[in-house]
């Protein structure tokens, strides 16, 4: 039976209000309820607040003044935009037209038909250049069950950072910008306990900084490490036949953990609860030797802090590197960023996509990595074509680096983009935490873990894996590419 | 034309009359009724049975399978629940005894009549009025061990500070949280235990004195029997609030280091509004709303045991 309310079914009804009941609990996140009559030359994007946002958000005019369509333009903190997102979904409201997707969340979207699929829109547009884009970031932020659900507006690798002239000062050699056998983890802290104890500049110097705070941050450092390592969440995933039995008894996260406890114990202590750019703005406080970052902190750390605009102590005193990978493990560089799909709710998919185009285009990133404001913050570009461009690396010259990382990155390893993900990364992320103090033995830690992830993926209903499975490789990912 | 006939009340038939007068206070009341069973009873209930299904908004937008108790057995064996509880508990406990008894001290500093008296009462306001977001950045700021006030503070006063830093420490996170509450919520108690003393007869006072009673048993005789019944108020109420507390802790700990200041309020952010397991944050919130109402309930009951309402 339906009781009609409005255009809301009974069960709808429900939906929406448990998970309003929800976000009123929390505070502050309820969920907009726009007029019905929508300007037919508007065109609605949410977005969250990195770097890219405020470039982006500068050039929206000169879009405006092109198309004479205007951008009712959004942005939330993470976590906002994520609640708000799946509220509107369950309540399926017509929030927004454009969405900025987290790789994270692509897997559930698309599974959830909660947004579409491009492929038709990119089949149907012969402007439209995929093989533009570099593959491993279409694969690891834009492609699910061989679908493209997104485009990528800004793409993350990781790589080091380090003070050219502590390195000089104490007399030691500067870490590659390209990846090699003799670059591993084990020469990493050598180089870094080489600077444990000394001073620079009359102060103390911290050979290194790492995230400690649970959840997200500290997963997001650490599964770099990992990753290096060719530890495995599941059994078997992206690779069919999917099976998610945790693996992070194996002795690859042990490892692991040991890497990253002795990473802390040569950091700033209070690192325990360090966010992303708690560790970025540190480094740019100056009394850090070198560390490894999500490579947006590439040109973060021009800047005394999170988007000042404001020139930091090391803006001509810090270079960029190769990450360190592990003996005898091919590198796996972890891949991140922000994409723009489209909901199923909106009424105004085809306007959507003319803006996603816009935003992903080469000539509108290009534009967005020369606006002068905030000391030149975006060059998280997901194009090959940008990083051979001479006008961008004149502004950002550790471009060269940053590719070479891209293009050895699979985000679906280092965090496997799976419906249920952000569960088990609260499982993971209040381990690692712990762990870092010292207080308990990796191998104890990680087996509580293991057994949290098993029982949190049987509930639901990932063990055994219910639905079917897809062989999700890199080689299909350029093949479907290949096709356009 | 179209016309409209207005029937006056004494229109209305006696039957019907009399059937609005017996039942005028019902029908004034059920609007008020049909409120609070909307906003109140009916999440409540949609809470208790989402908290008999597995449902990840994230796996499906519909609940995968009715399981029993299995959510609320996954609530008490997960770790840190049992922290959270704990964590919750000392806050609430202790935060409230302190802010009850700062607030009352300051309250009776207030009865006096010294200079800047007046300033002294309209300062004391602004901590309240500040969103518990913005004292949680605030205070992030002054705990800093990299030159942080307080951490400057109490180095200069030759204490301890951990290397890690005051949130940084398992041993003196939680502290830390505590302090900010009572830092942002002894004026609220200072204030309103103010406005009660005000209202106890000068009289009876005046009689103490002659009758040569000291200050103290002035205090315990005469001053809190006569502003018992704010003050149960009061901190029942506060003690329900700092129950609930997850905002200070998002910023200025999220939880950590381990779980050392993880709190139930903050633990069904997570499970709620970032995993999205609506069937466990259902159980989650039923314990809570359970272990609520039993200590409330005690605490009522103990409190008002004699008194006549």
């Amino acid at each position: 039976m339906t009781i009609d309310i409005g255009n809301m079914s009974r069960r709808e009804l429900l939906k929406s209000a448990s998970v309003a009941a929800l976000v009123a609990g929390a505070g502050s996140l309820a969920i907009p309820r726009r007029g019905a009559a929508q300007d037919a030359n508007t065109v609605r994007v949410l977005s969250v607040e990195d770097p890219f946002f405020f470039s982006m958000k500068a050039l929206v005019p000169e879009y405006e003044k092109e198309t004479g369509i205007k951008v009712e333009l959004e942005s939330l903190s993470y976590d906002a935009l994520q609640s708000r997102l799946v509220s509107a979904f369950v309540a399926k409201t017509s929030d927004a037209d454009v969405i900025v997707v987290d790789q994270m969340w692509l897997g559930q979207y698309l599974d959830n038909g909660w947004i579409i699929s491009l492929n038709d829109f990119i089949a149907k547009d012969s402007e439209f250049d995929l093989s533009d884009f570099i593959p491993e970031v279409l694969y690891s932020s834009n492609m699910w069950r061989g679908q493209v659900g997104t485009l990528p507006v800004a793409a993350y690798a990781q790589g080091v950072m380090y003070r050219k002239d502590v390195f000089d000062e104490l007399g030691i050699a500067a870490p590659p910008t390209e990846t090699s056998e003799d670059w591993t983890w084990t020469k990493y802290i050598d180089t870094l306990k080489s600077m444990e104890g000394k001073s620079f500049g009359g102060k103390p110097l911290f050979p290194t900084v790492v995230c400690g705070s649970q959840p997200s941050p500290i997963v997001h450092m650490f599964t770099q490490v990992s990753a290096s390592h060719g530890a495995n969440w599941f059994k078997s995933f992206p690779a069919a036949p999917w099976d998610f039995a945790p693996q992070l008894t194996s002795p690859a996260w042990i490892k692991s953990v040991e890497v990253y406890r002795q990473l802390y114990k040569l950091s700033p202590p209070e690192a325990i609860n360090y966010v992303w750019f708690d560790a970025g703005t540190r480094f740019a406080k100056g009394d850090i030797g070198m560390f490894y970052w999500w490579t947006p902190y590439f040109y973060l750390i021009k800047n005394s802090g999170y988007m000042t605009g404001k020139k930091s102590d090391v803006m001509d005193k810090y270079a960029t590197a190769a990450l360190p990978k592990a003996e005898g493990v091919p590198q796996t560089v972890s891949l991140g960023g922000w994409s723009l799909g489209i909901p199923s709710s909106s009424e105004r998919q085809e306007a959507g996509y003319a803006f996603i185009k816009w935003a992903t285009s080469k000539a509108t990133q290009k534009k967005m990595a020369l606006w002068p404001d905030l000391n030149y913050q975006f060059s998280d570009f997901a194009r090959v074509s940008l990083y051979e461009d001479e006008e961008v690396k004149a502004i950002y010259p550790y471009l060269d680096v940053q590719y070479a990382m891209m293009k050895q990155g699979n985000g679906k390893v280092t965090r496997p983009p799976v419906p249920g993900y952000t569960a088990v990364e609260s499982v993971l992320g209040l381990t690692l935490n712990q762990l870092l103090t010292g207080t308990e033995e990796p191998k104890t830690g990680l087996e509580r873990a293991n057994s949290l992830f098993e029982s949190i993926l049987k509930g639901n209903l990932m063990i055994p894996y219910q639905k079917d499975s897809y062989a999700d490789t890199l080689d299909g990912a350029k093949a479907l590419i290949a096709k356009k | 034309m179209h016309t409209t006939t207005v029937r006056s009340p004494r229109a209305l038939g006696p039957a019907r009359k009399s059937f609005i007068r017996r039942n005028l206070p019902y029908l004034l009341i059920a609007p008020s009724v049909v409120m609070l069973l909307a906003l109140i009873a009916y999440p409540l209930l949609f809470a208790l049975r989402s908290s008999f299904y597995f449902w990840n908004l994230q796996i499906g937008p519909e609940p995968l399978q009715f399981v029993g108790f299995e959510n609320y057995v996954q609530a008490l064996n997960a770790f840190d629940f049992r922290a959270a509880l704990t964590n919750t508990l000392i806050l609430s406990i202790l935060g409230t005894a302190l802010e009850f008894i700062f607030g009352l001290a300051i309250a009776l500093i207030l009865l006096k009549a010294l200079p800047g008296m007046n300033i002294v009462r309209a300062l004391l306001i602004l901590p309240t009025t500040i969103a518990p977001i913005v004292v949680g950045f605030l205070f992030r700021y002054l705990y800093d061990p990299g030159g942080g006030l307080l951490s400057w503070v109490l180095q200069s006063l030759w204490l301890p500070v951990p290397a890690e830093g005051i949130l940084g420490s398992p041993s003196t996170a939680l502290a830390a949280i505590l302090f900010v509450d009572i830092w942002q919520w002894t004026p609220f108690f200072a204030i309103v235990l103010y406005a009660s003393l005000l209202a106890v007869p000068d009289e009876i006072l005046e009689a103490a004195r002659l009758d040569r009673a000291s200050a103290w048993t002035i205090l315990m005789r005469i001053k809190l029997p006569l502003i018992k019944r704010t003050a149960i108020i009061i901190v029942m109420l506060r003690f329900m609030q700092i129950f609930n507390t997850f905002d200070t802790v998002l910023v200025l700990t999220r939880g950590g280091p381990g779980t050392s200041t993880r709190t139930l309020g903050y633990s069904l952010y997570e499970q709620g509004l970032v995993n999205f397991n609506i069937g466990l944050v259902s159980a989650m919130t039923w314990i809570t709303v359970l272990i609520v109402n039993v200590i409330v309930a005690l605490y009522v009951f103990f409190a008002f045991r004699n008194e006549e309402w």
